[in-house]
């Protein structure tokens, strides 16, 4: 309870010392939205009062109280642009990203849970090395390079089998989920193949990991198979780590979404926040930054949490220390 | 010395440790090659001459205002293992100093610092470098340091409990009994132990820089235009992928490459490094 | 066969997620489960010590046992296999429902359109950006007069108007019955709110609406404008922001919603992404809108705009980037290109009053020096090399590329006058925004190096262009895209970002614009755009020409001056007639 306590205190401080940051960086930067609004034949005067009307002149101390106080009510203003409220618009966006993010987790888990257990298991060594070779190779391909493979190889117009739509998200969003669906198809397989590599070989090493425990041995002992005892058992011991690796995974891959939504052209939280930083759009900016930073912050809070309460181990464990990489045997 | 030797030469022993040093081991050489001497200037354009195929002249083809696709390559493997090398140093510097302070005798400030490292761990590097290019703009910086940050921090909290047991250790005990101070602790006795993962965790981190490079520069928010990189080439290219496929190739598939290197030569620092795999190494200790 | 287990064994824990998503997903990946080792040392510890007891003998019964794994690999088989199968089922059923097209001969009912810039907002009093006259004019909004596709003005609500001999009283005669799209009369009163507000509020493009002295509405189907001096392009200026009428009675957010007069009403925006018009059936004119359904999509990436264009997302993509529309230029079965006339100037100023290129031999070199035609070229071909700051459609156009030809031992000549080589560069910064590409940077400073001018580009956002060139003048070179029509004004004030500044140049100027006979308006400003150019204060490197590509069976499409003008009454599509 102390730690989950402690563990929150830190947290909010941090939100606190966040939010004074991304409203100070947002503030430094050069140029502002009344220009960019006024365009390129306007008079200075114009530009001024496009600024006092946008509220961009109060001053900056008054302009932070004024957001905290908002955000403390959950209010996360009315982007200057675009004129609608940030959190509809995030919401919009985050109706494409977290999509995109859930069915790229789902191809990751489908193709690296088995393929890191065959990596394993395979009895060929060449079927073994195959796998391995592919996870590694896998896991290093820039995502922007593996997207635009799969454009190159499955993109209705420009791919070698004209299949899956490559640019945009369907016209009328969700409320035709198979269109929608369907134009996430290549994006999250993108994301999906490379997080999937990278799940392959954690799945690889959680699985040799069991293979030499105790509960192994006594599943053995049972007179499971080898196979038998790591997929029934072993498996289901790796399963909590592989979940909340996971479920951190999942914070990860905005990165990945970010650059994939670029490419593919899908309206999603990466590609608003980038161009949004453009248009010096500042209470949209900062507002967005800061829920994405708190919900990763979450996120990460959550993970820390469950697995405090799910491994019983842990509950139990004291403060100490020991070496994780000291347990190798010699062959 | 002689660890590093015997450590080198166990990689090199294996198929994919040969891979790795000769890929790492040409990256460095055509970087220090590229400061000199490219096969073409960089500033060769020739606007009757743009997304040609590849040719004797041009051995990779020419970009969109008709420069020499591999000297920009070439020019841009300095500017990522610069980038590499940079956020690797930082990331290892912020991960002792993190680790420093967790072992600090002050409690509360050992402790603080766990709990803020486990606060500040999860937030994406992508997040970091968004809100740094926000007032530094694109520029080599926003991915060094976003990067070092994120990786320092991975690094602080992966070896520390190894940093713990070796600070727990008899030798490091007796020191402290004889009036060592802290640095000097972590110096002689500490740092020696946690040395092996750190290696190892430094390299994964330098691929990951790559990518990062990549993506970062694809956004428009990492290596600033005129500065030759990979990943600037992947994203210059990324636009006419439809006509000239081509050329999105070759960025690529070099990132990817030398990522492949970093990575395996990773796995296998792990266990050359280690005295329990080994034997070379037990030997030399015994 | 022992060794190789060994090492994927020892690959263990620390590997977790190791190297690598991309980006830095890895980094926490491995982070996280490490630390969470870290968090529960007893545990890792106590596994850790007994599972190096135990690990020799299951070390020696896994190379024995590796015939059992066989099954694990069946298990991945079959997974792979059930995935593979759904994507193939997937993909067939979507197959078979595909055939929404109409049948061929017959017009469609719904055309989508691909642009390339997005408006942010719709709010077109005060939001600038040519996307937004490009959506709305003409198309939910009209003025009082409106242009054609060669920049002339024609009837739009007015259906005439007359002019008294001294130009300073314009009499407009609407078209009787008009309404707004939401059934409100549109009438005279209408037309004078518009422009009292545009003037009282200062809207976007108010100073373009010189010597306005008054607007009255003598009856319902009569605006009579006064000025207080004659000026030449108030028809024109009308054509634009400053003409738009707006329904007095009406009250709606402007961000967001658009409700206009015009032949299309507006039913949904989505920022960034999409608009959609739908025919206006109470459209108070005769030439009604000839689709039902237009939907625009922006695509701001040229990938995905070729893409949606090949897989008939889109039936119109404008513009088509000239490098990307050569397989579509020989695939004359099903695809129709051509570029169209425009009025985007690619102006590459030299800071006047800058401390290098206030020197007029540095200025004239670098214009000497620049080679268009290569420019050009590698865009494509299809940009027109101009020499001045007027485009062919605009009054006052001739060709000026004469003025400098491309020499560059004469460019070296005016370098070394000026003090400078190869050897002892002029270092020029050139900062420009990034929505232009880093290419035309990049050549630039590959054509200037060889008379000694050491280029730095700096590619900036367009917000940082702003504040750095466009308000504190803090530049050498700068780049930008100048696309409005009849801006020569921008030339005749030295607190532009220019900083250049003539007398000759302005007296020229305000004759041409208090003449009241367009060939004297013309033959003024052709005098003074000679002139400007002969000054050198920036180089005119192409006028931009917009491709645009069609699918077979799209008519009525503009495809003159498209980017700030878009009319789509006219548009229709015919499928099946090319394929």
């Amino acid at each position: 309870m102390r730690f989950l306590f402690r563990r929150f205190l830190i947290l909010v401080m941090t939100l606190l010392g966040l939010s004074l940051l991304i409203f100070v960086a947002v503030r430094i930067l050069p140029g502002d939205l009344a220009s960019v609004m006024a365009g390129l034949n306007a008079p200075p005067e114009r530009v001024e009062a496009l600024r006092s009307q946008l509220g961009l002149d109060r001053p900056l101390p008054d302009q932070y109280l004024t957001w905290m106080a908002d955000l403390a009510r959950g209010d996360f203003g009315r982007s200057l642009l675009t004129g609608r409220s940030v959190s509809v618009q995030v919401g919009d966006r985050a109706a494409v990203t977290f999509p995109l993010i859930g069915l790229g987790l789902l191809i990751a888990m489908v193709i690296g849970l088995p393929m890191g257990c065959l990596s394993l298991l395979a009895s060929k060594p060449w079927v073994r090395s195959l796998v391995h070779v592919l996870a590694i190779v896998g896991g290093s391909m820039p995502a922007l390079w593996g997207g635009l493979l799969l454009i190159l190889l499955f993109s209705r117009g420009s791919g070698l089998l004209g299949i899956f739509p490559s640019q945009g998200f369907a016209q009328g969003g969700w409320s035709t989920p198979g269109k929608a669906l369907w134009s996430l198809v290549l994006p999250a397989l993108t994301l999906g193949l490379i997080i999937g590599a990278s799940l392959m070989r954690y799945t690889r090493a959680a699985l040799a990991d069991m293979l030499g425990s105790g509960y192994m041995d006594m599943a053995r002992a049972c007179g499971m198979t080898r196979t038998h005892a790591l997929l029934r058992v072993g498996l289901r011991l790796a399963l909590p780590q592989l979940v909340s690796v996971l479920g951190l995974t999942f914070a990860e891959m905005i990165t990945g979404a970010m650059v994939v939504e670029n490419l593919f052209a899908l309206p999603g939280l990466g590609s608003g926040l980038v161009s949004d930083l453009g248009n010096r759009d500042l209470i949209a900016v900062q507002s967005e930054l800061f829920m994405l930073a708190a919900f990763f912050l979450l996120v990460g809070f959550l993970v820390d949490m469950i697995h405090r309460l799910a491994d019983p181990r842990l509950k139990a464990a004291g403060e100490g220390g020991s070496g994780t990489s000291t347990r190798q045997v010699t062959a | 010395m002689t660890t590093v030797a015997i450590v080198a030469r166990s990689m090199w022993s294996r198929a994919e440790g040969k891979f790795s040093i000769l890929v790492l081991g040409l990256w460095v050489l055509v970087s220090l090659v590229s400061l000199v001497w490219t096969p073409q200037s960089l500033w060769a354009t020739d606007g009757y001459q743009v997304w040609k195929a590849p040719s004797a002249q041009h051995w990779l083809g020419t970009d969109g205002t008709g420069a020499d696709v591999l000297s920009w390559l070439m020019a841009g493997s300095h500017t990522n293992l610069l980038i590499s090398l940079l956020a690797v140093l930082l990331a290892a510097l912020l991960g002792l100093l993190l680790l420093t302070a967790m072992l600090a005798s002050n409690q509360l400030l050992a402790a603080g610092t766990v709990v803020v490292v486990d606060a500040l761990i999860s937030l994406p590097t992508v997040l970091l470098a968004l809100m740094l290019a926000v007032p530094l703009g694109p520029s080599i910086a926003v991915i060094v340091i976003s990067c070092g940050i994120g990786y320092g921090l991975n690094l602080a909290r992966i070896v520390r409990p190894q940093a713990l047991l070796a600070a727990g250790s008899d030798y490091a005990l007796s020191a402290k009994a004889n009036g060592a101070g802290g640095w000097r602790i972590m110096l002689d006795h500490i740092l020696p132990n946690v040395m092996p993962t750190m290696a190892v965790q430094l390299s994964l981190s330098a691929g990951t820089a790559l990518l990062a490079e990549s993506g970062l520069t694809y956004l428009g928010i990492g290596v600033p235009s005129g500065v030759p990189s990979w990943g600037h080439s992947l994203a210059t290219s990324v636009k006419f992928i439809d006509v000239f496929p081509l050329t999105v190739l070759w960025p690529g598939l070099l990132v990817t490459m030398v990522v492949v290197a970093l990575n395996v030569c990773g796995d296998l620092l792990r266990q050359a490094m280690d005295p329990v795999s080994n034997p070379e190494l037990r030997k030399l200790a015994a | 066969m022992a060794k190789q287990t060994s090492a994927e064994h020892r690959t263990g824990t620390d590997e977790q997620f190791g190297t690598a998503e991309q980006t830095d997903q890895v980094g926490s990946g491995d982070g996280t489960v490490q630390a969470s080792d870290g968090a529960r040392p007893g545990q890792a510890g106590s596994a850790g010590w007994a599972l190096a007891a135990s690990t020799d003998a299951s070390l020696n019964q896994r190379t024995k046992s590796t015939d059992h794994g066989r099954r694990g690999l069946i298990w991945a088989i079959v997974a792979a296999t059930v995935v593979v199968a759904f994507i193939v089922g997937f993909v067939l059923v979507r197959g078979r429902g595909k055939s929404d097209a109409a049948p061929a001969g017959r017009p469609s009912s719904k055309v989508t359109v691909g642009l390339k810039l997005a408006p942010s907002n719709l709010d077109i009093r005060n939001q600038s950006g040519s996307a937004l006259d490009q959506l709305l004019i003409g198309n939910v909004y009209e003025g009082l007069v409106a242009r054609d596709a060669d920049n002339h003005v024609v009837p739009s609500l007015a259906q005439s108007w007359d002019q008294n001999a001294d130009g300073t009283l314009y009499t407009f005669h609407l078209n009787p019955g008009m309404t707004f799209s939401n059934g409100h009369k549109l009438d005279s009163e209408d037309v004078v709110w518009s422009i009292r507000e545009l003037v009282s509020k200062q809207y976007h493009n108010a100073d373009q609406l010189k010597n306005l002295q008054s607007i009255e509405a003598p009856d319902a189907n009569t605006v009579e404008l006064r000025l207080s001096a004659p000026y030449s392009s108030l028809l024109w200026v009308l054509t634009g922001r400053p003409g738009l009428v707006f329904d007095k009675g009406a009250s709606y957010d402007m961000k967001t919603q658009a409700v206009g007069s015009g032949p299309y009403l507006l039913t949904s925006f989505v920022p960034n992404d999409s608009a959609t018009l739908q025919a206006n059936r109470k459209y108070w004119g005769e030439r009604k809108a000839k689709t039902p359904t237009v939907v625009v999509r922006y695509l701001g990436d040229d990938n995905a705009a070729v893409n949606a264009l090949k897989s008939k997302d889109v039936q119109v993509l404008a513009p088509i980037t000239e490098n990307l529309a050569t397989p579509f230029r020989s695939d004359k079965d099903h695809y129709q290109v051509q570029a169209g006339d425009d009025t985007d100037k690619y102006v590459l100023a030299f800071n006047s009053k800058g401390p290098k290129t206030a020197d007029l031999r540095v200025r004239q070199a670098i214009r000497h020096t620049i080679d268009h035609q290569e420019l050009i070229a590698s865009r494509g071909g299809s940009d027109k090399a101009l020499g001045g700051p007027i485009p062919s459609l605009d009054p006052g156009y001739e060709d000026l590329t004469g003025l400098y030809k491309h020499d560059v031992a004469k460019a070296r000549e005016l370098m070394a006058q000026a003090g400078y080589s190869p050897a002892n560069p002029l270092e020029l910064r050139l900062t420009y925004a990034n929505t232009y590409g880093t290419e035309l940077g990049d050549q630039l400073r590959s054509q200037l190096k060889p008379i000694g001018i050491d280029l730095k580009v700096n590619v900036v956002e367009f917000s940082t262009w702003l504040q750095d060139v466009y308000q504190n003048h803090d530049y050498d070179l700068s780049l930008v895209d100048h696309n409005e029509s009849h801006d020569f004004s921008q030339w005749t004030s030295p607190d532009y970002y220019y900083g250049y500044d003539n007398p000759k140049v302005r007296r020229l100027y305000d004759q041409a614009m208090a003449s009241t006979k367009p060939k004297d308006t013309s033959r003024l400003l052709a005098q003074a755009a000679r002139q400007v150019s002969q000054d050198a204060p920036a180089d005119w490197l192409f006028n931009y020409r917009v491709t645009t590509a069609e699918l077979k069976g799209v008519k009525g499409f503009p495809l003159n001056l498209n980017q700030t003008l878009m009319p789509l009454r006219d548009l229709t599509y015919c499928p099946g007639v090319g394929d």
